[in-house]
This record gives C-alpha cells, structure tokens and sequence, in this order.
C-alpha cells in the first residue's frame, strides 16, 4: 500500500517536472526575445543592460508604424467582415436542414487545411491574372477567407446549446423573422459572435504567409515588415515590435478564452 | 408552397456571402494555378494559351526536386515525432494528474503561445540559438568544457524551431481526448485487477487515438508546406519544397511550374488524408 | 376564443407518414388533448397548427380560415414548448412583454396587461428575474403568461409539465386548468401521460402511426375504447380473443363470456379494466355475469388498492381490487375472477 502511494507520488512529482520543462520549452524564447528588446546592446551582447532605446527609435520608425496602423486596421475591417458572414452562415446551419449543407461544412476545411504557402501562391496568380492586384484590398480578402471557417465554427458551437425552439416561441408570439432574428438570435448568438470576432482578428493580425504574397512594394503589415527586417539583419528595434506583437496576440486570446468559457455556461 | 420558398431564400441569403466569399478568394485561385501549371507561361503580358505537362514532369526528371520532397517529408516525419513524445505525455499529465484551477491555467499556458505570430517565435529561435545565444551560455554554465553550441543554420534548428510552433495542437487535441476518458472507467479496470501499463495500453491509449491522429495530421499537413521557418532557421540547409515552390513565386518568377509543385504537394497532402481517413474515421466512431 | 379544425391533413417525412390524413375538431373552448406514443404524430400535428410545419395535404382551418399560407407569426397562437424556450437574455418581465413589444403596444398598456398576467399565475414580483434564476414550475408559469399576454386565438402546449417532478406536475395540472377555464381559451396540448390527459382535458383524441385512433370525452374512452391499441395506452386492460357465438365469445379454455357491445363477424377481442373486475375465493356466491378461475402468481400492495396477477386457462390476468379491509389473497391461492358483461367492451385489433 504504502509503497504503491510512494510510487504514485514520485510518478507524479515527475510528471510535474516534466509538464514544467515543457513550459520552459514553450516560453524560453518568447522571454528571451522580450528580454533582448530591453538590452542595451545592438548585437544582443551580454551582460544585460535595461534600456528602452529600442522602444523609442521604434517611435520615429515610419515604415514599421505605417505596417502596424495597416496591421491593426486590416485586422479590424477583417473582423467585422468575417463575424457578419460568418455568423450569418453558421445560423442558417444550425437552424436550417437542407439539400448540401453537408457539402458546404465541408468546403469549410480546404482554407484551414490546405498549407498556407499554397492558397497565397494561388491568390496571388488569381489576384495578378484578373487584376484585383495586390495590396491592403487583397489581403483582406484572402484574411476573411482564412478567418470565415473558425467563425462559422465557434458561433456554430454557440448556437448549438440552444435550439430552434427560441425562434419559433418569438414566432409563436408574433415576430416576425427579422425580429426574431435581431431580437432574439443575435442576443442569444453575441458571446459566440464576440469570441469569433476576437479569433478573427488574432487570424489576420498574425497573418504572414497570405500577407507575405499579396504585399504590394511599400503597401505591407507588420509581419510582412518584420520578415524583410530579420533577413536584412535584425536589430533589436524588430525585438521591440514583435514583443509588443505577441502582447497584443496574447491578451486578445486571454479575453477569448475568457469569453468562450463564460459563453459556454450561459 | 410559400413557406418553402421564404426558406430557400434565406438559406441563401445566409449562407450566399460566406461562400461567395470563399469562392473568389479559395476555389477560383486553386482553379486558377491549376490552369497555369499546365500553361507554357504565367500570367505576364499578353498571355496566350499554350498547354504543357512540362512543369509536372520537371518534377519526376529534376532529381534535386524529389529530394527536397522527400526532405520536406522527413522534416515533417521529424517534426510531428517529437510533437508526439513530447506532447502527448504533457496531455496525459494535464489531463489526468493536475486537478482543479491548476489544471485550467496551466492547459491555458501551453495554448497562449499559439496565438502569437508564428514568424516572431521562429525568429525568437534565432536569437536562442545562435552563437553565443541563450543555449550556448546556459549550457555552457552547467558544462565549462564542452566546446561552443552553434545551431545556427542547421536542421536541428528547424526541427526545434518548428516542434516549438507546432506542440501546443498535439497538447490540445491529445488533451481533449484524453479529458474525454471517463475516471471511471479506468478505476473500473483497475478493480478488475489491471496494472497500470495494461490499463495505458488497451483503455488509455486506445480511447486517445483520435486525438493522437488529429493532432499528427494537423501538424504533418503544415510542417511539409513550411517556407519561411526552414528559411529562417536553416539557411543554406533551409532547402525544402516549400521554399522552391515560394521562390518560384518571389524570385524566380515560373509561376507555372510553382503551380505544378504545390499541385504535387497537394496531391501527396490528399494522399496522406486519404490513407489516415479510414482510420481515423473508424477511431472516431468507436471512441 | 376560436375553434380549430384539421381537414385531411397528410405530412410526411420521406417515405413515413407522421401525419396521415388526420381530420379533427377542437371546439371552441375545449381543452384537447393529443395523446400517443412519442413518434406516434402528435406532435406534428401541434406543429402544423402552430406553422411550423407545413403538410403536404389538407387544411387547417382557424375560425374556418385556411391558414396554410399564413406563416406562423401571423397566425396569432400562444405556445408553450417542451423545454419553456424561455429567453434566456431577458427578464421575466420582457420575456412576457415580448408578445405586445413585437406589436408595437404602448409602454404604459405592455405594463398593464404583464401585470395581469403576473397576477395570473402568481409571479407577481419576480419580474426582475432572468429564466435561469427561477424554479421550473415558476418557468413553466412565465412561459404559459407570455404565451397567453398576447390574448391568442388558441394555445398550443407541447408536453407542458413533462419537465416537471412528479407533486410538482400534479399541481401544475390543476393551475393549468383553472386558468384555461378563467381565460376561456380553446387550448390543445400534446402529451404522452395518460393521465395527465384524463385529468386535464375535456376531450382527448388518440394518435399512432400518424392516425387518428379516437376521438371523445376522457370517461367515454376510458370506458368504451375502440381499438386494442386505444384500451392499452389509456390505462391497463385485459384482453381475451374469441370466436363470435349469438351474443357470446367463446375464448378457448375459458368458455363462453358475455358483453353487452354489439357483436358482428366470426372472431372478436374483448378488453376488460382490471378494476373492473372482482376478485372472490373459489367457493363464493356466485354473481350474475362472466367468472373464470384461476391462480394468485404475484400481489403487489401499493396503499389505496392492491394488484393481483392471476394466471388463467387464457393466460394472466392483472386485477386490482379496492383496499377495503378485506382478507388479501396469497401467492397460489385458488381464486376465482367475476366481471360484469356491461364491462366487457369489444374491440378492435
């Protein structure tokens, strides 16, 4: 007996161990980077000096400045675009029964399976053969398609815990359908629909690949930007944007898994 | 039949947009490449229809082309290996060993990284992994002796670079099955007088297949069709297929024979999900 | 205050038939029950009148209007669901103005009137509270006034107490009632539980199969059912087949029984109420009318009257006889069982 639970307690002090080194793995260079964007030195050399230099040269940097105000706006736009779309669809998926509704769950799965590399190759010929070109135009396209598949997944999910019942009880009381859709559907959908929005935006706010094919000479995002800098030679000042990048990422995702799990119990 | 027609049209109306959408932005330009890669000439100029099967039989002459292939293949059998003994274990830990607010928190830790750029922690790699970087100082710290660690454009450096971005979708999905498996039922064996590898073996493991397959899939899919990580990470050894396919795009500029590369990738992409289908599908339905 | 008609009404689902053309009358004022097995069609039915689903034949007439091309919200029911569909984003004041709100009724009448229904089933005072803060009776409530605020042609219930516990469900009926009598509605309701459409209902139709079984007053089918079918879902029976003998069934092993229905044909299946039916010791008077012997296999006592399972030469029998005093009878007792042939009622198969 005794033994046993000794056995039991060194397995699980272990398995702790392990899980911590996993952690370790995950966050190591996340922090590192953080770190090097407040050391002093151009070439990461140590020792560790504090400075924020890289913080402020950031601030007259008007080629990442322009990516980041074009990042957050086409992340914005994208938002809107695929929550209105795609909360659309999931509704009528979840509250209609009809002829290739199966099929169309299933095209949902090309855009999150095929290999990015090859859906931007592939907008990009289209966009270059028909002339919608490339640009700010093109790459919010291409996020709306990216992020249409989780939203419809996440409202779907939403809408899955309450049945059709809710509408026909507002159209048993007199509503019509768009009443019963605004006034009721879209109340009962809006934790879904926030959730999805937030994923949407985390979609096109860490596009690269899809940006990296559709940026046009001097139109670009900030990954697109961050690349071209690393390989140019990095300096600490792309240090400096990427930590407040993966900050911005990070805290959208801490409210969506606030929000999700909230909107699960309602 | 009013009632019916009202419903036609609001399936449309609801569902039209979304896959308009999706359309013009997917199934139009994969249409689109695949009429090129049979084309003489990308879309440059005044375009004249030609057809030729020579970008896909490059494919098969060019031996340089099949072995990237098959390097792309082994990055991505690599890859997904590790994703494996590393992720599946810290699922089973997560899932069955840490109980309560613990558990939340730290599964939320192991997912948060995945919402940060993918490229930004590639490029976190580089700063840990080059000469004089966070690895070589702190292993040197424990070891005096041994002589300087460089990973810098190595594979090793892509295998690790890519194991970091891809380990939290084996956690989560190995976690979401493994969440699945009641207690009960395994203290119900354990009354039955199973051991514990007997109970890992035909309940535990058995029950998590689909999450194992999920997440092998949802790696191996996009570690094969990676450019910019095995760029980054690996340099002059940073040659995939992936990267010869981008570089027909942004430096070369044979968009047709780009075309007739992803098409081949592509095809192999189905042929792996076609070969694991039946597989999964058959776990799927007895879990 | 309204009346319902369904003329030849045929739905189907496929190649199954949920509905097949079923005629039926709710009279104004009734309160009418769609009682059968779950699948059995009623609930289609309930749907239909509702709008929600749309049968491929026949009409359904409110106040003699064809309303198949009126789409549900136009079609001014009240209906409680199953589940109460309460809405889960808005208080139970909203919840119940909902109807008038949609009608664009004046804020100061929406006050009024949710009031009285407040007072009506006795919510007055909770119409702060969002759905999940009440209890289920108190849901059940907030879903029956939202669907009457609106002061509807008809209302629909789809197994209205079927979430409820047991005391929980035999309270609701009665409230159910009164307020249907006190509102005067013509109400029709959908439920599995026979007993609930006896106690509730003035009249109940039974459904299987997307057919209409019976039709009638809750007694007059309790005590004359017409089919086999109608017999055993509304309460308990004894069945006994036999062939046609002037105004006699002989049942092989049993002899010749008497019944007071008509007879007709070469074979017929009598059904008999376990209550009816007297249990006796072997050597006892011996009343007018049918008697059959047998054998006490199980008695089961539950308080107000005890059940007997008594094996004959036709099989067992189920009796229950009144606990009023008497000596009970013992596993293997010899016994013999006596019937009225007024309470012997021919039915079909």
């Amino acid at each position: 007996m005794n033994t046993h639970r000794f056995m039991c307690r060194i397995g699980d002090g272990f398995g702790k161990f392990f899980l911590f080194l996993v952690l370790f793995f995950l966050y190591v260079p996340i922090v590192v980077l953080a770190l090097m964007s407040f050391n002093e030195s151009m070439h990461y050399q140590l020792p560790f000096e504090f400075s924020t230099r890289w913080y402020v040269d950031l601030a007259s940097n008007e080629r990442l400045l322009t990516a980041s105000f074009n990042s957050v706006m086409l992340a914005l736009v994208n938002t809107v675009i695929a929550t209105i779309l795609g909360t659309m669809a999931a509704f009528a998926f979840a509250r209609y029964r009809f002829r290739g509704r199966t099929i169309l769950q299933l095209l949902l799965f090309p855009p999150i399976t095929i290999p990015w590399l090859i859906i931007g190759v592939s907008m990009l010929v289209l966009f270059f053969w028909t002339g919608i070109g490339r640009g700010l135009h093109a790459m919010l396209l291409g996020h709306v398609a990216l992020s249409l598949p989780y939203v419809i997944i996440v409202v779907g999910a939403r809408l899955a815990s309450f049945g059709p019942e809710l509408e026909e009880a507002a159209a048993s009381l007199g509503a019509t359908p768009l009443q019963s859709f605004m006034r009721v559907s879209v109340p009962v959908m809006l934790p879904g629909m926030v959730a999805a929005g937030l994923f949407a935006f985390a979609v096109s706010f860490d596009q690269f690949v899809i940006s990296y094919f559709l940026a046009a000479p001097g139109i670009s995002v900030l990954p697109v930007e961050i690349f071209s800098a690393i390989r140019k030679g990095f300096t600490p000042e792309v240090n400096a944007i990427s930590t407040i990048m993966i900050v911005v990422s990070m805290s959208v995702f801490l409210i969506f898994a606030r929000l999700s799990k909230f909107g699960g119990e309602r | 039949m009013r009632v019916e027609t009202r419903r036609r049209w609001a399936i449309t109306g609801l569902t039209g947009p979304a896959y308009l959408w999706l359309t013009v932005t997917i199934f139009l330009p994969l249409s689109a490449m695949l009429y090129f890669s049979f084309q003489m000439k990308g879309p440059f100029g005044k375009h004249t229809s030609e057809f030729t099967l020579k970008h896909y039989d490059a494919f098969f002459t060019k031996d340089y082309l099949q072995a990237l292939t098959w390097r792309s293949l082994e990055m991505g059998f690599h890859t997904t290996a590790l994703c494996l003994i590393i992720g599946f274990p810290a699922a089973y830990i997560l899932a069955k060993r840490i109980k309560g607010r613990w558990r939340e928190a730290l599964f939320l830790l192991v997912v948060l990284p995945f919402w940060s750029n993918a490229l930004v922690r590639i490029f976190s790699w580089t700063i840990v992994l080059r000469p004089d970087g966070f690895l070589d100082r702190a292993v040197h710290l424990v070891l005096p002796g041994v002589p300087p660690i460089d990973l810098t454009d190595s594979y090793a450096a892509i295998i690790i670079g890519l194991t970091h971005s891809y380990l939290p979708y084996m956690i989560l999905t190995c976690y979401l099955s493994l969440q699945a498996i009641d207690d009960s039922l395994i203290e119900a064996a354990r009354s039955m007088g199973a051991r514990a590898h007997t109970i890992f073996w035909r309940i535990i493991l058995p029950l998590s297949i689909p999450g194992l397959a999920a997440g092998t899939v949802l790696i191996f899919v996009p570690v094969i069709g990676s450019f910019f990580e095995p760029k980054l990470l690996g340099g002059t050894q940073g040659a995939m297929i992936g990267t010869v396919i981008e570089e027909q795009f942004t430096v070369v500029s044979n968009w047709p024979l780009g075309g007739a590369l992803s098409f081949i990738l592509l095809a192999i992409i189905l042929l792996i999900l076609g070969v694991s289908s039946p597989f999964l599908r058959q776990h799927m339905k007895s879990s | 205050m309204s009346e319902v008609s369904a003329r030849n009404v045929t739905k189907r689902y496929g190649e199954l038939r949920a509905l097949d053309n079923v005629s039926l009358d709710f009279p104004d004022g009734s309160f009418f029950a769609l009682l059968g097995p779950s699948g059995s069609g009623k609930t289609t039915l309930l749907r239909s009148i509702a709008g929600f689903v749309e049968p491929e034949e026949g009409e359904i007439l409110i106040d003699g209007v064809d309303v198949a091309h009126i789409p549900a919200h136009k079609r001014d029911i009240g209906m409680v669901f199953q589940n109460y569909a309460l809405f889960p984003h808005m208080n139970v004041f909203d919840n119940i103005a909902f109807g008038l709100s949609v009608r664009g009724v004046s804020k100061a009448d929406t006050r009024k009137r949710v009031g009285d229904l407040l007072d009506l089933v006795q919510l007055s005072g909770l119409d702060e509270r969002k759905p999940k803060q009440l209890s289920g009776g108190q849901q059940q409530r907030v879903a029956l006034a939202r669907a009457l605020v609106t002061d509807p042609k008809v209302l629909l219930l789809d197994e209205p107490l079927g979430a409820l516990d047991k005391r929980l469900r035999q309270e609701m009926q009665i409230e159910l009632k009164q307020i249907q009598r006190a509102v005067g509605i013509t109400a029709i309701f959908v439920t599995h539980d026979q007993e609930e459409a006896l106690t509730l209902s003035d009249q109940i139709a039974i459904i299987n199969d997307g057919k209409l079984v019976q039709i009638g007053e809750p007694n007059e089918i309790y005590e004359n059912p017409r089919t086999r079918f109608a017999a055993s879902f509304l309460g308990d029976a004894n069945f006994m087949e036999g062939s046609v003998d002037g105004d006699r069934v002989t049942v092989e092993n049993l002899g010749a029984l008497a019944t007071s229905s008509p007879l007709a044909g070469a074979r017929a299946t009598l059904a008999v109420r376990p209550e009816k039916m007297q249990l006796t010791a072997l050597d006892a008077a011996v009343s007018e009318g049918n008697r059959v012997e047998g054998t006490v296999t199980q008695r089961v006592f539950s308080g107000t009257s005890v059940t007997y399972i008594v094996e004959t030469a036709a099989g067992p029998m189920r009796t229950f006889q009144q606990n009023a005093g008497d000596r009970m009878f013992d596993a293997d007792e010899k016994v013999a069982i006596t019937w009225s042939p007024n309470h012997t009622v021919v039915v079909e198969d």
